[in-house]
């Protein structure tokens, strides 16, 4: 029964592989491509349940050769979680894909390697084995190096090159803590290692290895000083892909560093996670904002906001108190919500008035109401207003920084909050109110349709954010589960 | 779920009902139906007044987050009620107002009455929350319907702006009093007032009281427009008049008054708490009749004085709060009558205040101007506004027979009551608090009779006016009226307010002398000091209005410079031009740059924990052995390397990189690897042809570059990198803490039938990893096949899709 | 033997590093192979040097050298190769567009 462990990956990658031949048909590839991707949605949210019902933990070893010498698939809360939102976000994004991509671009493999993608994130989430990770992300690296670059303007070939050679790097880096962290432990199991780890003396090499691992998730997960590539980049891929990248590709990094730094890496909880990675997520998170202030374009906006929140995400890490995990990883989720809406929704706006630059849009309340209802909402959750779902995730993690007594950390959260605050502010004034820049024709364009994919993650920031007790809750589980790792361990390792 | 629940929740339900009556009923006013809902909110909140006058509260109470005990918890008392009493009345003589007052023919009525419904809500769950994070939903919940209702008019840049500033600034108060909520609940570890306020007395000494206390003052005066966070409110003013008389005098505005009258019993009688409410208020008051008396705009001058007023009650509550330092007694008797004067001036000026809004607004609607210098001579034309307008500037000035005269009265009782304080240090500041106090009552007299005099009597000039000007309609005087006839009421029976009003209100705020109240409040009570300060007060005012024409120049002396808007608006342009620097100063675009500092930063962290934390280690007990052989390969691989670097042919560089590949493939030979030395020679074969095959198309590319020598900028954060990968190699190497898991695929022959142990894990055991590797082929070769062929032209019109 | 692995294998980091700091794409690319070289040996050196025989079972000995590294390395050498092929064309076709190979000239404008 725990086979169905590999299904969020098998589905994918057999879709994938399935489309790469219908390139030529587009009706046929649509129809195959959305329903593989509710195909992976369904399978996922089967997993999840058969998961929670089940101890919570399951793991797989493929092959049946024992862990730790085959490779295995480890199913927990955290990563059965992941599953589950990246298989929504992909089919929210897919859908708004099929309004809005050039039929040029889905004639050049868009589909599969968006299912691709999907494998590659899947699989990082539920592996159990370290070169396996680095393996998955190669996937997922590559087909994202290929999803941003499609189409092939200018813009994008140039920003592309720069996304490509930073992460290439940060692969390499990769592959030498994979060696280092062999030569110490002798294992590559993620489990075994944590195994071996557990009670040790003497850190040694060990933290400065944490760190190197840090710093290549950091460079994937857009965290400081490692974001340079981001805002451009997204800028000039097709909306439907930077969603994706936004919503999904960023988290991958920081998921690989709570799982990590909950399991194997908390040797010198002090230095790396109350030190380092507080200074990180300060600056993260300010720098981000800094450059949301200072755009003036929607999209470029919503980029550095990606940055910024990422900083919020990780000061739970940082703080290493069950409460503060859990504040992360309800911030984790809540923010993949509501950015891919924001950014589904900056895509809505580019279709009614030909442009993302704010100083040339203008009245759409008037021609396109609902349109910035729905857009208050996920602006309004990401400020941190109450009900909805940011202002849970900034509670928590503010109240645990002030009980730890970090309160430098605390106060710098509330600032960029107000600054968040300012810079969608802005959006809304410039291309919501004010007067109508966009021509009548353009007024008349329907929405309805690309609405519609996105209603969903809107629906969920209201919902977790109303109905904190149970969504926190569900947090605080991952969280206990995630601060002992003799759980993952036992599952993996006594199987 | 009870019945408070409900109501409170019912304005946002209805809201949602709202649009669809506008668009399906329009021949009615959508106001009518709105009226509804404040009316039945107050009908339904005056039954429990009975109760609060005979001294009982209530508390309701609803789960909603129980593991951070946030609740939807209810607490009725004096306070909340008469609030919600003014909330809900004065909501209901807006509505009522403004079916005259906006057509229903231009107007999107939909959307404001939705955003009028939902600051109903708001505001009603502030004043009876008794969960501090529920009261800050609701907190911020107004702000964001006062920032809709002030851009109602979305189109004027004027209106934006003004919603923009208000939103920012409440906004930066919310936050602040959010973290001061969390404070609290750390302190005594709840988050329910009440339960808060029964802990007063161990928690003064806490840590975190003087920065809670400060951080919910700030919230409390952004909201409150108290110096220096005032400047929202004149722009504000940018609303439809009935959100100006109603959210921006009556009932906003006052949450910050009703956040300091529901902390004092935890906070009050501390010394900082005295001084910081009365010593702001008092600068509030002064600050904003000064400016009020040189407004031209009728909206503005009722905007100053609203500031003003506003202060006049929080200084107040600040010197009232001397009563809980004594606990008891005649002395802490002494000190709740200005708490009386506080809470009576409440009522008060929102019925006074209110009345002229909206005769501000009919003179607006009527004449089709507001400004000052253009009105005049409506006396005769406008009988019925005038008289409103005259009773309600009267009793703003303080005189009788108003209600404004009576808490007028009161306010200079409090102020020589303060006065006389030894505590706090008030022996040689004491002195300054009823100077204050009276200097700005002269210029409020003077603003009200500039209000009065400028619009009313004078010269009628209809050659500057829009319209025609005439009497409003009796649909759009009857609020105002309601109003007016409530100020002069008060006056004469001001007792029956103070025993179901009043008295409640002060057994909140001062808990410790609950129920023993006895007030009296008579117009005459002898030859008193305050008398005397009135009259006073209307003596030189009546000489100041009547010289004004000369010293208000010396209004245009008061430099620019020092304006705060103006320090606001500098602020924010100073803000976004530093994040532009800042951000352009490291996002240039270039890629060599960014991974400079990743590398920088990389080294820099990573080599400081290296030896900060003592992982560094060199172990040589097992290493192997080193031969000729060995040596040989080293040096040509270094040497093979520093020719690619340092090469400027192209096509040498590339030949060098093929050349370092057979050499690890040989070092994979004598490192016993013999898989991975046919596999490295076959893809360097290949890679090295696909280079050539580059080469062969593009032939610019194989071009000797322009050199610009070695960079030893570069040079060195390679090196660091080189160096660094080395000694955390060498330490991980000394660091061997456990046997590799490897034997296990000796056994490969028996387990996998394989003879080859490397091909037995590629195979086999680690088959997923070969099998996505070949994934990884087949996608970069999708993508670099889409790459060629694909080329969207730069001007096609979906090129971003 | 470690030592010397060790040395080298940061050599090669220091010279793809070098390259990858390079104003030229040509160079950058290059620069990734070097690096990528620089990993394997790395790989391959924390998997322990000549501690036994070559990981084949036909020939006899006591001690076999890791095999699990160099399984590693040659998925790694694999994927390398996929990624710095997919890399080449990438800086191919940008050289064909922006008609460059200078990274300084590929800034971008804030516009576009």
């Amino acid at each position: 029964m725990s086979n169905i462990i590999v299904l969020p990956i098998l589905i994918p990658v057999l879709a994938g592989s399935l489309l790469i031949l219908l390139v030529k048909k587009h009706r046929i590839q649509r129809f195959m491509s959305g329903l593989s991707a509710i195909a992976t949605l369904v399978a996922s949210l089967f997993l999840a349940v058969y998961i929670y019902t089940n101890d919570g933990i399951a793991a797989l070893e493929l092959g049946t050769w024992p862990a730790p010498f085959g490779i295995v698939m480890v199913a927990d809360l955290l990563s059965v979680t992941v599953v589950v939102v990246t298989s929504l976000v992909g089919v929210c994004c897919l859908f708004f894909a099929f309004r809005t991509m050039h039929r040029e671009r889905e004639r050049y493999y868009f589909h599969p390697l968006f299912f691709f993608l999907i494998t590659g994130v899947n699989g990082a989430a539920l592996t159990g084995d370290l070169f396996n990770l680095f393996v998955f992300f190669e996937v997922m690296l590559l087909s994202s190096y290929a999803l941003i670059v499609i189409g092939g303007t200018k813009f994008q070939l140039r920003e592309s090159f720069k996304y490509t050679i930073i992460n290439i790097f940060a692969s390499m880096l990769f592959l030498a803590g994979i060696a280092y962290l062999y030569g110490i432990t002798g294992t590559l199991n993620m489990a075994h290692i944590a195994e071996r780890l557990d009670g040790l003396d003497e850190a040694g090499a060990l933290p400065v290895v944490a760190i190197v691992f840090f710093i290549v998730f950091a460079m994937k997960g857009a965290l400081f000083p490692l974001y340079f590539w981001l805002p451009r980049a997204y800028y000039g891929a097709p909306i439907a892909i930077t969603a994706l990248f936004g919503g999904l590709l960023t988290k991958v990094g920081v998921y690989a560093i709570i799982r990590t730094y909950t399991l194997i890496f908390t040797q010198d909880v002090a230095f790396t996670h109350h030190f380092l990675i507080l200074l990180i997520a300060g600056f993260t998170m300010l720098l981000g904002v800094l450059g949301a202030v200072s755009s003036f374009d929607l999209k470029k906006i919503l980029a550095y906001h990606i940055i910024s929140q990422l900083g919020y995400i990780v000061i739970g890490i940082g703080l290493f108190t069950p409460l503060a995990m859990a504040g992360t990883i309800f911030y984790y989720f809540h923010h993949i919500f509501v950015k891919t809406s924001l950014l589904l929704f900056s895509g809505v706006v580019e279709r009614i008035t030909g442009t993302t630059d704010l100083k040339k849009t203008g009245g759409i309340l008037k021609t396109h109401p609902s349109l910035a209802w729905l857009f208050l909402i996920p602006a309004l959750s990401i400020a941190g207003i109450p009900p909805l779902s940011g202002f849970f995730g900034k509670f928590a993690l503010v109240l645990e920084s002030l009980q730890e007594a970090s309160y430098l950390i605390a106060f710098v959260a509330m600032f960029v909050g107000l600054l968040t605050l300012f810079s969608m502010l802005k959006i809304f004034i410039n291309a919501f109110w004010g007067e109508q820049k966009h021509t009548n024709k353009q007024a008349q364009t329907p929405i309805m349709d690309v609405l519609a994919p996105v209603l969903p993650l809107v629906f969920l920031t209201i919902i977790i954010g109303v109905g904190a007790q149970w969504s926190f809750g569900f947090s605080m589980e991952i969280a206990e589960q995630l601060l002992d790792p003799s759980i993952y361990i036992d599952s993996v390792l006594k199987e | 779920m009870s019945w408070l629940h409900i109501f409170i929740l019912f304005p946002l339900l209805a809201a949602v009902i709202i649009p669809i009556l506008f668009k399906k009923i329009p021949r009615v006013h959508t106001g009518w139906f709105v009226l509804v809902v404040p009316l039945a909110v107050f009908i339904y909140l005056l039954t429990f007044l009975p109760m609060v006058a005979g001294g009982e509260t209530a508390m309701y109470s609803l789960p909603w987050i129980p593991r951070f005990d946030i609740h939807y918890s209810l607490y009725v008392d004096g306070l909340g009620l008469v609030f919600g009493l003014i909330i809900s009345g004065i909501g209901a003589l807006v509505v009522l107002y403004s079916i005259y007052y906006l057509s229903k023919h231009r107007e999107a009525l939909h959307n404001f009455y939705v955003y009028l419904m939902m600051f109903l809500t708001a505001m009603l769950g502030v004043v009876f929350s008794d969960n501090m994070i529920v009261l800050y939903l609701f907190w911020e919940l107004t702000s964001i319907s006062s920032f809709l209702l002030i851009a109602y008019w979305y189109a004027r840049r004027q209106s934006r702006y003004g919603a923009q500033k208000a939103m920012l600034i409440t906004i930066f108060g919310g936050f602040a009093m959010l973290a001061a909520i969390i404070m609290l609940s750390i302190m005594g570890e709840t988050f329910s007032l009440q339960a808060l306020m029964a802990q007063s007395d161990q928690l003064v000494q806490h840590e975190l009281f003087l920065p809670a206390m400060i951080l919910i003052l700030i919230g409390a005066f952004t909201k409150s427009v108290q110096f220096p966070f005032h400047i929202w409110l004149p722009d504000a003013m940018e609303a439809p008049t009935p959100i100006s008389a109603y959210l921006h005098s009556a009932t906003m505005v006052k949450a910050g008054i009703y956040l300091v009258a529901r902390f004092t019993p935890f906070f009050g009688g501390a010394m900082e708490w005295f001084w910081i409410v009365t010593g702001v208020g008092l600068l509030t008051l002064l600050w904003g009749s000064l400016l009020a008396v040189k407004q031209r705009d009728l909206k503005a001058l009722l905007a100053f004085s609203t500031i003003s007023q506003l202060g006049f009650i929080m200084s107040l509550l600040g010197m009232g709060s001397a009563a809980l330092y004594y606990g008891g007694g005649d002395e802490a008797h002494l000190h709740s009558m200005a708490i009386l004067a506080a809470v009576f001036h409440l009522v008060n000026h929102a019925t006074f205040k209110g009345s002229l809004f909206m005769v501000v607004g009919i003179v607006d609607h009527e004449t089709g101007t507001r400004d000052l210098r253009k009105l005049g001579g409506l006396m005769s034309i406008m009988p019925i506004s005038f008289t409103l307008a005259l009773i309600g500037s009267l009793s703003m000035a303080g005189l009788p027979p108003f209600n404004g005269f009576l808490s007028k009265e009161l306010f200079f009782t409090g102020a020589l009551n303060a006065a006389e304080l030894d505590i706090f240090r008030m022996e040689t500041y004491g002195a300054l608090i009823p100077i204050v106090a009276w200097t700005a009552s002269i210029f409020t007299f003077v603003y009200s009779i500039v209000l009065v005099f400028k619009t009313f009597f004078g010269k009628y000039q209809p050659e500057r006016l829009e319209k025609e000007a005439h009497e409003a309609p009796w649909g759009m005087l009857i609020s105002p009226l309601i109003l007016t006839v409530l100020v002069v009421v008060i006056f004469f029976v001001p007792n029956v307010l103070a025993h179901y009003v009043l008295e409640p209100m002060m057994a909140s705020i001062l808990p410790p002398l609950a129920g023993e109240f006895d007030i009296h409040i008579e117009a005459w009570h002898g030859f008193e000091p305050e008398l005397f300060m009135t009259i006073g007060v209307v003596v030189l005012g009546a000489i100041l209005y009547a010289t004004l024409r000369k010293w208000i120049v010396l209004y245009n002396n008061m430099p620019r410079a020092l304006s705060i808007t103006n320090a606001y608006n500098s602020g924010l342009k100073g803000m976004e031009s530093i994040s532009r620097k800042v951000t352009d100063w490291h996002m240039t675009g270039f890629s060599r740059d960014y991974l400079r500092y990743i590398l920088v930063i990389f080294v820099v962290i990573t080599g400081a924990s290296l030896f900060l934390l003592d992982g560094f280690s060199i172990d040589t007990a097992n290493a192997a052995n080193i031969n000729g052989f060995e040596i040989i390969l080293s040096l040509v691989l270094v040497g093979s390397t520093a020719m690619v670097v340092i090469t400027r042919s192209r096509l040498t560089a590339v030949i060098g990189v093929g050349v370092l590949g057979y050499i690890v493939a040989l070092f994979f030979v004598v490192l016993r690897a013999p898989d991975l030395a046919l596999t490295q020679l076959a893809i360097e074969t290949v890679t090295v042809a696909l280079f050539l095959v580059c080469f062969y198309h593009l032939p610019r590319l194989r071009e000797k570059e322009e050199g610009d020598g070695i960079n030893v900028f570069n040079l060195i954060i390679a090196g660091a990198v080189g160096l660094l990968v080395t000694l955390i190699s060498l330490s991980a190497n000394g660091h061997r803490l456990f046997p590799a898991i490897s034997d296990f695929y000796e056994d490969a022959y028996e387990l996998a039938g394989a003879g080859n142990m490397v091909n037995a894990i590629l195979a086999d055991f680690r088959a997923i990893d070969t099998l996505l590797e070949i994934f990884v082929l087949c996608i970069a070769g999708l993508a670099a096949y889409a790459l060629i062929k694909l080329r969207l032209a730069r001007r096609e019109q979906d090129e971003n899709q | 033997m470690e030592i010397l692995m060790s040395v080298l294998a940061g050599v090669l980091f220091m010279a793809g590093t070098y390259l990858v700091l390079a104003k030229s794409l040509i160079r950058i690319v290059l620069g990734t192979a070097v690096l990528g070289h620089g990993a394997l040996l790395l790989l391959l050196t924390m998997g322990g040097l000549k501690t036994g025989a070559p990981p084949i079972l036909g020939i006899e000995s006591t001690a076999y050298t890791d095999p699990l590294p160099q399984a590693l390395i040659l998925t790694a050498i694999v994927i390398n190769f996929g990624v710095l092929g997919f890399f080449l064309v990438l800086a191919y076709r940008s050289y064909q567009e922006l008609g460059t190979d200078d990274m300084e000239q590929l800034r971008g404008t804030e516009d576009e």
